[in-house]
């Protein structure tokens, strides 16, 4: 009930509220919530994240009115809220919403309550973070900001479309830290144009800050987007491999230095401070997702209990559900445009594939039960993989290539 | 049955796209064998593959009847033909069941070589020919232009040839009038056993083998018992009828009729196109003459990617002979690529048709390799070995020499292009035997050149130089000694038999070159850089490397990426799975055709 069936996340959950003894047991909703906010203040040259730039042609108090109604359609009769132990506001850029989004997280903690010492997190991009919005955020629960620095060169943040430069990138990040909160900064390698000393500035920079952890992603090219239209017309050229290469080597080696290590093939952070939120995510426990493009994870019992599979489907062990990216306000059921439903040997699978992308693998167990162990092995054989202390891990190589590792288990039963 | 003398049998023979199915459906319109809300373009070209192409693959026979001009119906029995040189056979085969063709040029395109080529076939089979201009609507047509080509470049005379379009149905009439004036009515003995030609065949999956036929004696009908002369097989007729173009049981076929033949026989093997029919008692002692068989002029290997459907490759391959008589193969097998067959086919349009209809018809999931032509290698000891696949080359310290057949080749083009016909022809090894004007718009050029020159998009290369006014025919005249060399391709060190192909020798380095260069793009970089080489023997003659790829991996995936990024290693998984693993290599498809689109 609400544990990871890989085994791998923290057992059980806090008791819920009390259960007059005259009606049915009701099933414990996930004690992770995503709550996705698709405002900007204008939209990125690289971005195809679900948002749209926030000209005033959405309303905030109805988007926040909205959103908690998407929260109350999951409060069935046959099921019980427990207290959350993470809970993130991500975007889009919820910031912008400026008091509406302290209301929100208000709101949201009231209709479903924190458990102690809860991380709730806040994505945040610099141009929408004031002093006073800090404090209030903190009142109001929040623990940690997720600020999307991007880069702390001004020319890189030019050509990524970003509406702010590096000093108040800085600067957001330094009043964080001093309102009391964690902070994770996100950075892009590979933009074109980006000398590799221009990168171990922004890496050094950003540690100097003070941040706890950091998040670094490739520039990826998306279509669509007013960047791969520049580099398809010529106008800018590709991101060059080797060069992303080795800013991502030079990352994991700068940041592991300076104490942030390598917890995710994206991710570092100072030991202790890693997100509680998105380890959920990689170790296969169910999370309520809500807001336009959001999407869900639900156990068996949890997805029977809300009807969203038959009573009988007892087969079906997990249940990953997504709202349509452009409905507001929406109701539930009308508005799932994604659903996908899965028996045991596959969200095995999946546990196994996702337990990968973290340095400290999967366990034996989890291998030997999602029929991986061949998949493991010949990983082993090409380099990507080690095998020691009854785990499987990536290798240095394996971090580069992640999609071959997971293809590979993914398909190890095929 | 029919009065004889109330039946004309022709085919329509053109160049490739001169509108031999347009013409014909407007036939099936006036003669009210279609009904209009039924009618539908190119009506007779009914399989899927036709249609998407636009072209006519198979020759389909039609019968309807025609009031004309002199009170009387007469039965016209029509054969709407192929234009594409691969499919010439077709043509031959139609021919033979008839007494006259129309002969179709396109007003503005003139007589091309298939119109040659086509008309020459038609007057060595001493058939009546009908000339039609065909798309006199066009702006661009110019039917006096064309009627000096046909009678000067053809010998046909043309003051009479019917003016038309298929278009607007203008002259089609016409077309019909001359046909019953002057094609000769079939001349038969009505009390003399049953002989019949099966110029065409299909199988049914109902019905088993329907032999299409023309009688030539005799008659026949339900019930009857037949003999298949070729194979002396006996059975009984189930079922007799006509093609309108539905098939439509009639009690009889007599003298001069074209219909089909229901037997039940189920073997392919048993009722062969070209055979006679006759009857199982007292029947004809002297066969029909038949037909030359189909020489096959290009082979190439056909792979199940998934070696599972080895089998079901096989009995595909049966039943699509019986379409297409043409079609041979022979078991083959490759160290990359497993269990197959090298297939031989009249040319590379024909091999496309082939491949895609096992695809699509036998749902099968194929590769191809690239094709070759049959070399005769002769080895130091005198004998002499036939090799279809270039990995079946003997040692070159075993060989005397080897040869390669050779073309025939006709080129049609407008003066102005000469120049760069020659070129091509030179760069492929061509030696020019002559060159005439048929008329002060076409030149007639006459190559002869190795086959395999000829399948190197050769074809394309003309068009291309020729901005589309060159047209092609050949003909196979023999074979001849070529300084030949086997080259291989070298994937990570390792030899992969089905890159492998044979080369003049003068060639060898350039082809070798471009080549590597060629798969150096197609093949996609992997985890491990992966060295490609050429080599004649233990020789090196050029290298490439696709370098390794520096990472692979998705960085972002949190709650929402889950699926969709699973989704997309699936899809990813997909896409190598069309591709072919040989040792640690993923090869596309697409790099065992390469070697075709080198053009140095
Ligand atoms: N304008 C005009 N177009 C025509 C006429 N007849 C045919 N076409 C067009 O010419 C093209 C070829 O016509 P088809 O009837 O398929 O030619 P075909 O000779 O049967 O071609 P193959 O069977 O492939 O050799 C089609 O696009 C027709 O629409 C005509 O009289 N006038
Ligand atoms: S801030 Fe983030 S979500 Fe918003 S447009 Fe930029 S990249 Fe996209
Ligand atoms: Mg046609």
């Amino acid at each position: 009930m609400g544990q990871a069936i890989g085994g791998q996340g923290p057992i059980g959950g806090a008791p819920g509220f009390t259960v007059p003894w005259n009606e049915p047991p009701r099933v414990p909703l996930p004690k992770h919530l995503y709550v996705h906010v698709p405002l900007c203040r204008s939209k990125c040259s690289y971005c195809d994240f679900f948002s749209r730039a926030d000209d005033g042609a959405v309303s905030h108090t109805e988007l926040v009115e909205a959103t908690l109604e998407m929260l109350r359609g999951w409060l069935e009769p046959t099921v019980r809220r427990v207290p959350l132990e993470t809970l993130y506001i991500g975007g889009g850029t919820p910031t912008v919403l400026g008091d509406d989004l302290v209301t929100l997280v208000r709101e949201l903690t009231t209709i479903m309550p924190l458990a102690e010492g809860a991380e709730v997190t806040v994505e945040a991009n610099p141009e929408s973070v004031s002093p006073e919005l800090l404090a209030s955020l903190v009142a109001a629960g929040v623990t940690r900001l997720s600020i999307g620095v991007q880069s702390l060169d001004d020319e890189t943040l030019r050509l990524l479309g970003r509406c702010h430069d590096a000093a108040t990138a800085l600067d957001v990040v330094r009043a964080a830290l001093g309102a009391g909160l964690e902070v994770g900064a996100d950075l892009i390698c590979g933009v074109p144009g980006l000398s590799h000393d221009d990168w171990l500035r922004t890496l050094d920079a950003i540690v100097d800050a003070g941040v706890q952890h950091v998040s670094v992603y490739p520039l990826s090219i998306e279509a669509g987007t007013p960047m791969a239209e520049a580099i398809a017309e010529g106008r800018l050229a590709p991101p060059d491999e080797d060069a992303t290469v080795a800013a991502m080597d030079a990352a994991a080696e700068v940041l592991t230095a300076r104490g942030l290590d390598r917890y995710e093939v994206a991710n570092y952070a100072v030991p202790g401070h890693e997100s509680r939120h998105n380890t959920a995510y990689w170790t296969g426990w169910p999370y309520l997702g809500i807001g336009g493009g959001a999407h869900g994870m639900l156990d068996g019992e949890q997805a029977r209990a809300l009807g969203l599979v038959p009573p009988d489907e007892t087969g079906i062990v997990r249940v990953r559900y997504g709202y349509a990216a452009d409905m507001f306000p929406m109701r539930l059921e009308k508005s799932l445009s994604a659903f996908e439903t899965m028996t045991a040997p596959e969200a095995l699978r999946e546990d196994a594939m996702l337990g990968m992308r973290m340095t400290r693998g999967v366990a034996d167990e989890l291998a030997e039960l999602a029929g991986a162990r061949g998949a493991m092995e010949s990983l082993v054989a090409d380099g990507l993989v080690v095998h020691e202390g009854g785990r499987w891990r990536p290798t240095e190589r394996g971090w580069l290539f992640g999609n071959e590792i997971f293809a590979r288990i993914w398909g190890a039963v095929e | 049955m029919t009065d004889p003398t109330l039946i004309r049998n022709f085919s329509i023979i053109a160049h490739i796209d001169h509108g031999k199915s347009t013409l014909a459906d407007r036939v099936l319109q006036l003669t009210h064998t279609v009904a209009d809300r039924d009618m539908q373009e190119q009506m007779l070209d009914s399989m899927d593959i036709e249609r998407e192409r636009g072209i006519t693959i198979k020759a389909q026979a039609v019968r309807v009847m025609y009031d004309a001009d002199d009170g009387k119906t007469y039965q016209l029995n029509l054969i709407d033909t192929p234009g594409h040189v691969d499919f010439t056979y077709e043509v031959s085969r139609s021919l033979a069941a008839c007494e006259g063709v129309i002969l179709v040029v396109d007003a503005a395109q003139g007589v091309e070589a298939q119109t040659v080529a086509n008309a020459q076939m038609a007057m060595n089979a001493h058939l009546e020919i009908i000339p039609l201009i065909n798309k006199i609507d066009l702006p661009a047509a110019d039917p006096e232009r064309v009627r000096h080509e046909i009678e000067e470049g053809l010998a046909i005379p043309a003051d009479e040839a019917v003016l038309a379009s298929g278009k607007t149905g203008e002259g089609v009439r016409d077309a019909l009038e001359a046909v019953v004036r002057l094609v000769p009515h079939p001349v038969g003995d009505p009390e003399a056993p049953l002989k019949a030609l099966i110029f065409d065949s299909y199988f049914d999956a109902y019905r088993g083998v329907v032999a299409l036929i023309r009688v030539i004696d005799g008659s026949v009908g339900k019930g009857v018992k037949v003999k298949m002369m070729a194979t002396s097989t006996i059975t009984d007729v189930e079922e007799v009828g006509v093609r309108r173009p539905a098939n439509m049981p009639v009690d009889v076929l007599g003298v001069g009729e074209v219909g089909y033949l229901i037997t039940g026989l189920k073997d392919p093997a048993l009722v062969k196109v070209g055979d006679t029919v006759t009857l199982a008692r007292h029947g004809a002692t002297e066969q029909l003459p038949g037909y030359r068989e189909a020489k096959p002029m290009v082979f190439t290997g056909l792979f199940p990617i998934d070696g599972d459907q080895y089998p079901d490759l096989r009995d595909a391959l049966e039943r699509l002979q019986l379409n297409d008589p043409a079609l041979v193969w022979d078991p083959e097998s490759s160290h990359a690529l497993g269990f197959g067959f090298r297939v031989g086919f009249l040319g590379l349009l024909h091999m496309e048709v082939v491949k895609e209809r096992l695809e699509r018809e036998f749902d099968l999931d194929l590769l191809a390799t690239a094709p070759s032509v049959e070399y005769h290698a002769y080895r130091m000891k005198g004998d002499m070995v036939v090799v279809h696949s270039p990995q079946d080359m003997p040692d070159p310290g075993h060989l005397d020499r080897v040869e390669e057949p050779y073309l025939k080749a006709t080129v049609l083009v407008p003066p102005d292009y000469v120049g760069a016909v020659m070129e091509l022809a030179d760069q492929r090894r061509g030696t020019f035997k002559d060159m005439q004007y048929l008329s002060a718009t076409t030149v007639e050029l006459h190559y002869e050149m190795p086959l395999s020159e000829l399948i190197m998009d050769f074809f394309d290369q003309l068009k291309s130089r020729t901005k589309g006014y060159a047209s092609l025919d050949y003909e196979y005249i023999g074979y001849r000694t070529s300084q030949l060399v086997k080259l291989d391709i070298l994937l990570a060190g390792k030899p992969v038999d089905a890159l492998s192909f044979v080369v003049h020798k003068d060639k060898a380095y350039a082809r070798g070159k471009v080549l590597t260069e060629k798969l150096r793009e197609i093949i996609p970089r992997q985890m491990f850089e992966v060295p490609i080489q050429a080599a004649i023997g233990a020789k090196i003659i050029s290298r490439e490397t696709v370098r390794a790829m520096r990472k692979d991996v998705i960085a972002k995936c949190y709650g929402g990426d889950i699926s969709r990024k699973r989704k997309l290693l699936e899809k990813q998984k997909a896409g190598k799975k069309r591709m072919k693993s040989v040792g640690s290599v993923d090869i596309p498809q697409e790099a065992f055709m390469a070697i075709l689109k080198v053009d140095e």
